[in-house]
């Protein structure tokens, strides 16, 4: 006798939607990590706060299977699934398994914890966003790590999830990944499909959809000439005099990126500037040794100003902005065609706002330079 | 009568002076000053061989021109050698900004001279250097 396995629908549409959802959304916000994609990984950001808190709610109001009161929190049966699993039985279970719940109530608590350390990050470091100059720059710093170390956590989780879908699919003979894009699983005669609520997912996705639009509606009439930024940079104070005799070789390094420690030992060098002979003095040299003391990193306000103040060791008094920990560790990624296009000191090839002084992420070329080539540079 | 021949003539060297002023520039003023320095007529072509002689700097090893960083030719952009940084063209002809400010002028030729060849320049060098550069 051949047994014609009977399908049901166990999961309903919003939940299935829910999930690559999130899925993408988290993609999305691991590969746009890099600074430069701060907005895009911004929205991503969101989208996933969104979710996660659909989710809840619908944990609570759902259907069937999609209720948390479906997949408790148990250490015992995780164990026992586990452990029946290791031993080679086939434990069905038509909604989550013991196993399987621990880690959508892990990812979908971090991923609420990561939402909020990402918006506080952002309003403290960069004085963006929902919660923009509610915080300072320490708070910032706590927000960031934490941010920084639970996506790692959450990559960890998912790949658990990941092996865990894996072995259930050969554990059970059925693919469980197929069921979260259909919905249906094959079960036993007893149990009855869940209601799909397709609306409800037409509607998710008709809001990611509008939220998306009216976010990045700002690239839509930018041009090469004219890129839409979507941060705003703020000019740091400059001086005239500072511009004159600081930009004929290189930019005009604004003295917010070193301490005053490293000003005045520049200038007391004046002579040997890096194998060139300044040939500054009397009112114009005071007057330099005083803009770069009153506007030096840990005089000024700006996001950079605050981590070049706090990041280089007291002890030490680099003349080299490029020799400085943040400057270094923000530039490990980049490779060495790109240098070979871009000189290191030339920060304006990369940085649009290099001039003022803020170097906003979202200032950052995208194309790291290359427009400035193609320019004849 | 003879008083206003008087004026016609105090008119005519009025004006004979600002034109005279404004003629004159800031290289021809740097060009008087080099000569009462001691220098000499000055040339295109010594001012062209200045530009292209290469000078071994003794403490890195590296070989200097000044068309390392401003280009053989001057009215081509340039290109800073240990910062990368762009350089207006030299050459007035492109870049009217450049022999504009007397000040400016003395700056660069006492540091691109130390850099370049490890000493400044002779007031007879720097003219034939400013009067190449004229030229272009
Ligand atoms: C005559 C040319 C010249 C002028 C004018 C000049 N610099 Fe420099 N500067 C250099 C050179 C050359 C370097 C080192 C480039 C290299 O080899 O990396 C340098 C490097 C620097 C650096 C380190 C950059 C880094 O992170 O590696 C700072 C900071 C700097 N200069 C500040 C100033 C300031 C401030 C002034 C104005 C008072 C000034 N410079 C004027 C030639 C100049
Ligand atoms: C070749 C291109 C390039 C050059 C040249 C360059 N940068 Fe950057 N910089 C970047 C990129 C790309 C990032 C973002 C890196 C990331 O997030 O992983 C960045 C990040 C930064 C940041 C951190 C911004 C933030 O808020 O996260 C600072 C500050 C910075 N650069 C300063 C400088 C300074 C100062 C110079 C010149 C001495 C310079 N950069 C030269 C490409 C460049
Ligand atoms: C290491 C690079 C470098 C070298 C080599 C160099 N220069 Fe320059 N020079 C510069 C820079 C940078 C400026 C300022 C550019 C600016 O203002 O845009 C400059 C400016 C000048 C100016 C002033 C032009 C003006 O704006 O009126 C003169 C004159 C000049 N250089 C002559 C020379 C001569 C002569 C030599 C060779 C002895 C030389 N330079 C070698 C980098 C260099």
């Amino acid at each position: 006798m051949v047994i014609v396995p009977r399908h049901a629908r166990v999961w309903d549409a919003p939940t299935r939607t829910f999930h690559w959802a999130l899925a993408a959304a988290f993609a999305g916000d691991w590969f746009t990590r890099d600074a430069r994609y701060l907005d895009i990984h911004e929205f991503f950001g969101y989208a996933i706060g969104a979710l996660v808190a659909f989710r809840y709610a619908w944990g609570l109001v759902g259907t069937r299977w999609a209720r948390f009161a479906s997949f408790p929190l148990s250490a015992r049966s995780a164990w026992r699934y586990l452990v029946s699993l290791a031993r080679g039985r086939q434990p069905h279970h038509v909604g989550h398994n013991p196993a399987g719940s621990w880690a959508i109530h892990a990812l979908l608590a971090m991923a609420l914890l990561e939402v909020a350390t990402g918006v506080v990050t952002l309003g403290a470091e960069k004085g963006e966003g929902l919660l923009a100059g509610r915080f300072g720059y320490p708070v910032g710093d706590v927000a960031h790590a934490i941010h920084q170390w639970l996506a790692y956590g959450m990559l960890g989780v998912v790949a658990l999830h990941i092996v865990g879908v894996l072995v259930g699919c050969f554990a059970d003979r059925q693919n469980l990944i197929a069921s979260m894009l259909t919905g249906y699983k094959p079960t036993d005669d007893a149990i009855a499909d869940v209601d799909a609520k397709r609306g409800i997912a037409v509607a998710m996705t008709l809001a990611l959809a509008v939220g998306a639009l009216a976010y990045f509606r700002g690239y839509l009439p930018a041009t090469g000439t004219q890129p839409y930024r979507p941060y705003a940079s703020r000019a740091l104070p400059m001086d005239a005099v500072w511009k004159t005799e600081c930009s004929g070789c290189h930019l005009a390094y604004h003295p917010s990126l070193l301490p005053a420690r490293s000003w005045s030992r520049m200038f007391a060098e004046q002579e040997a500037h890096f194998g060139e002979d300044l040939g500054l003095g009397g009112e114009t040299l005071r007057h330099l040794e005083a803009f770069s003391a009153s506007n030096a990193a840990e005089a000024l306000e700006s996001p950079v100003a605050w981590k070049m103040a706090t990041t280089i060791p007291a002890a030490s008094a680099p003349l080299r902005i490029t020799a400085t920990p943040y400057w270094v560790q923000r530039h490990e990624r980049l490779d060495a065609a790109t240098w070979e296009r871009v000189h290191r000191l030339e920060c304006e090839g990369c940085h649009r706002d290099a001039d003022g002084g803020e170097f906003a992420p979202g200032a950052i070329d995208m194309e790291l330079g290359k427009s400035a080539v193609r320019k004849g540079k | 009568m003879a008083t206003g021949r008087g004026i016609v003539v105090a008119v005519a060297f009025a004006l004979l002076g600002v034109g005279g002023r404004a003629c004159a520039g800031p290289v021809d003023d740097l060009l008087q000053q080099f000569q009462a320095q001691g220098a000499s007529h000055f040339t295109v072509a010594a001012g062209e061989a200045l530009w292209e002689r290469s000078v071994t700097d003794p403490k890195t090893g590296e070989v200097r021109r000044c068309a390392l960083c401003h280009t053989t030719d001057l009215r081509k952009v340039g290109k800073h050698a240990t910062t990368g940084k762009a350089i207006e063209p030299m050459a007035p002809s492109v870049n009217p900004k450049r022999l504009a400010d007397k000040e400016k002028i003395e700056k660069w030729l006492e540091r691109n001279c130390k850099w370049t060849l490890g000493r400044v320049c002779t007031p007879q060098e720097k003219g034939d250097a400013l009067t190449m550069i004229g030229s272009r």
